[in-house]
């Protein structure tokens, strides 16, 4: 009983210190096994240099939100199919992930470095729906990448995945 | 929301601090999990994006947007063509790249038998393959349940792979492809894609982890790749026919063209594959082609058609007794349907199936009111009763109408369709259902207790169904579990349960008080006559009230193992066929009374003829009777030969009315019955208890409020009421009413009603232990059920208490009353020179005699607590009698050895009772004895005025006092003073 009461800190990127339910903290694998790895230290803050404390509140409204499911399962690929085959995303996630672009991408790197699978999931359905009918060239924006193919490169992977296309 | 909230940005300790913290947190955290967030944080970058990140988002794009992604860079190129997502895509299509093909003869094997039954005409283009598949379909659906390592993709589609393999086969068949890594397929080879094993993905591990195509050009397609690409070309022309196709009826013929050889549309088996293949293929998950959404809507329009075309197919074969055909229909038909999400509500085929049984149309000649029937009572009056041959009939056809149908479903149609479920469901609901409720409406309308009966019966009858599913379902019990079946008995019959359960606690307090109202009035109306009958109390007159009630208990444990008889059948003699469950175990209980064996054995041996075999099945209960008898027979010579106390006793309890038969306050009887009729609600409302969920905690509830209820009939009603009058007749008892003798009659009466009392509480718990328990937590101190227990247990303290303080009393008061009575008025200053005997006088024997038998008595019945605190208090007045007798005594020298003889045999008496502070006490009073023998004033004195022989108990005033009562007192009074206080009045209170 007391344990859900049981807070961690969390400082951000930006020298701020979040006070975090336990029970929410680790929707984060990698809180999860940091609080593991540093046993009963309470009111030692664990540093997160990756995440800044805009993302960070997000993400914890994000794990707040979805703290009484259950974990998944620490590190098997096969569940991350099963998991995937429903390719909607739930509705609250729906309505929270409405963020630009920047936040969106920040979103996606903080799950990832945190590793949160199902936060990260909801990030890449995410980009990938808007992803969906776009140019190369709209796609190099989004992704804010250049192209660096040759012409007759870029001719080539047409070619060789026009069998898709229809 | 507000469980976190953001601190103040604090800055602690400034940069410096902050600093050492994360490289201790570094430190720390490195060697323990360095892979996990290794793999997640570092690794290479795309742009700003990991590659990991990229790489799950194009796994997640719909297909056709593919290439346009692969144009945007060389590395997002090289990621689209990566194996990682190519497998998973594979995976959903049940795909195995071509390096697995060498894996495949594992499985072979197993499947052969299988394969013979389904000897499908072949004249569809892939029929071979339809055969393999079948043959992998069955094996596979064995392995989801033996093998639970299965990884749950696989578990959780099991046709899916070997349906996605079979296309696979079609198009290298017939689309002439250039597969490079391919050898050309002969017909040995073909048969490779069918694998089914996991493992193929297992070369690639190494390609995975150190798999950063460096250069896009260089890279080959991987195999899933390529199996996914060969896939998806085999299915664009189908889906050229979807697209295409202007009615659902049409995409069937386009997709299924006749066979040129034989102008027969390929089997059903077959289409259904193909079919599958194309719902897994045009999937959200895929999302294969722009219009997928659209081709799906005509494909599952399409499958609706099939499947009433697999309906048409089934029918003709049933018409023909084709059991082959209609198997074959039905598990085309199931592949598709289940395939297609189950947008539909049930599976038309089965439906249909199950609606065509006979079971359901012959209802008619069933009636389940001939289930009560009037029969004549001994009175002559009718009475309805229940005898439930009829539906043991009914029942039975039923079922085996069922089973043979069920067996045939077996056969018939797929495991995962559960025809054989809702097939039992309809037979629950439509068959026994029907022919049960109007039964126990009837049976309420004409009385509760019928109802009651009825219920439970027929809920037992209609559970049979359960365990005949399950024999028939037999090793697939695993697709259909147990309680999935048990519900749609349960579904059945929740509407029955509630009023069932509020009937049967209302039934079991209105019979609980029936039997102590009962009680109540024969005690009320018993004449002195009737009470006589019963003979003297039982377990004192034993040597050993323990050993009896050892007996008892047994006897009454194995009274609770004789069955309750819940459905009713026909009895072959004219008395109450539904009481005869409760009857017979009565009677065996009724002979575990101890009161009944004195003396009626005739009475018992009428009763063994009048029920035939029902008092046979207590072969314990009379055997221990035998035994009793035995004791009893040997008490009463003990009792004539040595114990002429208790026989003055028994004289004297009978000739004295007012007190008589306090112990039949309290009746072992009435408990008795009580427990039994308790005990037949419990049985019937246990027959309810593995009803899950709601209904189940009701059953509970009215489970512990039956018992609850016969402890409160047992312990308020019975038990409390009797004691209390026990008590006051006791209080109202004088001692000197009655002709002097060395028992107290309400006394011993009510010791007999302590052990009975005791004996009920042993039963209830006995009653509990073995009814009980499995629906009660014991450790659970709240639970209803303990907490009505423990204040059951308290009643029955408080009551024996209560009344061992009144019968303190009373034996007190007799004591006093013999040693007043019995003392004679010289016992202790005899005639100077008259010849003396040192024993105890006649009164000190008396009474002493008096108190060891009420003593003993108590042994055993009652708790060590209990039992400690009444020889205490024993000690303690007895005591203060003596003392108050010795000061009413007028004792001379002679006398005094007298005294010390008495005081001796007292103290011996109360050390036999083993209490440390009474005895000491006693002790002490034994040295007071040499006060009186002491002839010598000035030693006299000395004694007095030495506490310290006394331990305390009494002070020199008090000593003083009773050395007043000495013959010579007069004459010695100036000395003994003049020691004791050094004064005398005459020579040092000199008026000055």
């Amino acid at each position: 009983m007391s344990d859900q009461k049981k807070t961690v800190i969390l400082q951000t990127s930006d020298d701020e210190q979040f006070t975090v339910e336990k029970i929410v903290a680790e929707r984060s694998a990698m809180i999860k096994s940091m609080m593991e790895d540093l046993g009963d230290q309470e009111g030692m803050p664990i540093p997160l240099p990756n995440v800044s404390s805009s993302v960070l509140t997000k993400i914890l409204e994000y794990c707040d939100h979805h703290k009484s499911e259950p974990l998944p399962a620490a590190e098997s690929n096969d569940a991350d199919d099963s998991r995937r085959k429903t390719s909607e995303i739930g509705e609250w996630d729906a309505r929270w992930i409405q963020v630009d672009q920047e936040m969106l991408f920040e979103i996606i790197l903080a799950a990832n470095y945190l590793d949160i699978k199902p936060l990260l999931d909801v990030g890449c359905k995410t980009v990938a729906n808007m992803i969906k009918g776009k140019t190369p060239e709209e796609i190099r924006k989004l992704f804010n990448i250049t192209n660096d193919f040759t012409p007759e490169e870029e001719e080539q992977i047409r070619k060789e995945n026009e069998w898709a296309e229809e | 929301m507000d469980k976190w909230a953001p601190m103040a940005p604090t800055k602690p300790g400034g940069p410096s601090s902050s600093h050492n913290l994360s490289s201790r947190f570094a430190s720390v955290l490195k060697p323990s999990k360095p892979s996990v967030r290794g793999s997640a944080s570092s690794g290479p970058l795309i742009g700003r994006w990991p590659e990991a990140v990229i790489l799950s988002i194009i796994g997640l794009l719909p297909v056709s947007d593919l290439p346009n992604v692969a144009r945007a860079s060389r590395a997002v190129a090289r990621l689209v063509k990566d194996e990682r997502g190519w497998e998973v895509r594979c995976k959903w299509l049940g795909l195995e790249p071509d390096s697995a093909s060498p894996l495949k003869e594992h499985s072979r094997p197993l499947q052969t038998p299988k394969k013979s039954s389904f000897s499908i005409p072949s004249k569809a283009r892939a029929s071979i393959s339809a055969e393999d598949d079948f043959g992998d379909f069955s094996a596979h659906g064995n392995d989801v349940f033996e093998d639970v390592d299965f990884g749950d993709f696989e578990g959780a589609r099991p046709n899916a792979d070997s349906l996605g393999s079979k296309k696979e086969q079609n198009l290298l068949d017939f689309d002439d492809l250039p597969l490079p890594s391919r050898p050309t397929g002969g017909g040995g080879q073909k048969t490779g894609f069918f694998a089914l094993t996991p493992t193929p993905t297992k070369p690639k591990v190494s390609s995975r982890n150190n798999g950063l195509y460096s250069v896009y050009a260089n890279t080959q397609p991987g195999p899933f790749y390529k199996a996914y690409k060969n896939h998806h070309l085999t299915m664009i022309p189908y889906c050229q026919h979807l697209r295409s196709s202007p009615s659902p009826g049409s995409t069937l013929s386009l997709l299924f063209p006749p066979s040129s050889t034989t102008s027969l549309p390929p089997s059903l088996s077959d289409q259904s594959n193909l079919l599958l293949s194309l719902l897994l293929f045009l999937s959200p998950r895929l999302q294969p082609l722009k219009d997928w959404g659209f081709l799906r809507q005509a494909l599952l329009a399409a499958a609706d058609r099939f499947d009433s075309t697999c309906l048409v197919a089934f029918e003709v074969s049933d018409g023909k007794k084709d059991e082959m055909g209609m198997r074959i229909a039905a598990e085309s038909s199931w592949k598709v349907w289940e395939a297609g999400g189950g947008s539909r509500d049930q599976w038309e085929c089965g439906r249909v199936w199950v609606e065509k049984r006979e079971v359901f149309y012959d209802t008619a000649r069933w009636d389940s009111s001939e289930n009560i029937i009037k029969v004549q009572s001994p009175t002559g009056a009718m009475t309805r009763q229940l005898d439930f041959t009829p539906m043991d009939a009914f029942v039975s056809h039923v079922l085996e109408a069922f089973r043979i149908d069920a067996e045939f479903a077996k056969r018939v149609f797929p495991a995962n369709a559960r025809v054989i479920l809702s097939f039992c469901d309809r037979v629950a609901s439509d068959v026994i259902g029907e022919y049960i409720h109007p039964l126990l409406s009837q049976a309420r309308a004409v009385s509760q207790d019928l109802f009651l009966q009825a219920t439970a019966a027929t809920f037992v009858q209609a559970w049979k169904l359960v365990d005949l599913v399950m024999e028939v379902l037999g090793e697939t019990q695993k697709v259909i579990p147990r309680t999935s079946v048990e519900d749609t008995v349960f579904r059945m019959f929740e509407q029955h349960l509630d009023e069932y359960l509020d009937d049967e606690t209302e039934r079991v307090k209105l019979h609980l008080e029936d039997i102590c109202k009962a009680w109540e009035q024969q005690l009320g109306a018993s004449d002195s006559a009737k009470r006589a009958q019963n003979g003297g109390p039982t377990f004192l007159t034993s040597d050993n009230p323990d050993q009896i009630k050892r007996n008892v208990l047994a006897g009454f444990r194995d009274a609770l193992l004789l069955p309750v008889t819940i459905v009713p059948r026909t009895v072959t003699f004219a008395t109450n066929a539904i009481v005869t469950g409760s009857t017979q175990a009565v009677s065996g209980l009724a002979m575990l009374n101890p009161q009944k064996w004195t003396g009626n054995n005739g009475k018992i041996v009428k009763k063994d003829e009048s029920n035939g075999d029902i008092v046979l099945e207590v072969p314990d209960s009379s055997e221990i009777q035998e035994e009793e008898k035995e004791d009893e027979i040997n008490e009463k010579t003990l009792d004539i030969s040595e114990n002429p106390n208790s026989k003055d006793l028994k004289a004297k309890s009978e000739g004295d009315n007012s007190f008589d038969k306090l112990q039949l306050l309290v009746s072992l009887d009435t408990a008795l019955e009580l427990i039994q009729a308790d005990r037949d609600s419990l049985k019937r409302a246990e027959t309810f208890s593995r009803y899950p969920g709601r209904s189940g905690i009701r059953v509970k509830e009215a489970i512990e409020e039956i018992f609850i209820l016969m402890m409160k009939a047992a312990g308020d009603r019975h038990i409390a009421p009797g004691f209390r009058i026990a008590t006051n007749q006791m209080s109202t008892y004088k001692p000197s009413d009655h002709e002097t003798t060395t028992s107290v009659a309400p006394l011993l009466q009510f010791f007999e009603l302590v052990h009975i009392g005791d004996t009920i509480q042993s039963m209830i718990q006995v009653y509990f232990d073995k009814e009980l328990s499995p629906y009660v937590d014991k450790t659970d101190f709240l639970n209803a059920v303990m907490r009505e227990k423990k204040r059951f247990e308290s009643v029955l303290d408080d009551a024996v208490a209560a009344g061992l303080n009144a019968g303190i009393e009373v034996l007190m008061n007799q004591v006093e009353h013999i040693i007043v009575t019995k003392t004679g008025p010289r016992e202790y200053y005899p005639i100077e020179g008259a010849a003396m005997d040192l024993g105890p006088t006649k009164g000190c024997q008396e009474a002493i005699k008096c108190l060891e038998m009420h003593c003993n008595l108590l042994r055993g019945s009652t708790s060590k607590e209990v039992l400690e605190v009444f020889y205490q208090e024993v000690g303690i007045r007895l005591q203060a009698i003596l003392q108050r007798h010795l000061k009413r005594q007028i004792i001379s020298l002679e006398g005094g050895f007298q005294i010390i003889a008495d005081l001796n045999t007292y103290h011996s008496f109360v050390a036999s009772l083993k209490q440390q502070r009474i005895t000491e006490d006693f002790a002490n009073l034994k040295m007071l004895g040499h006060v009186y023998i002491v002839s010598d004033a000035k030693d006299l004195a000395q004694i007095v005025r030495d506490v310290t022989r006394y331990g305390g108990t009494f002070t020199p005033e008090d000593i003083y006092e009773f050395i007043q009562r000495r013959s010579d007192w007069k004459k010695i009074e100036k000395t003994v003073d003049k020691a004791m206080y050094a004064l005398s009045v005459k020579e040092d209170c000199v008026i000055m």
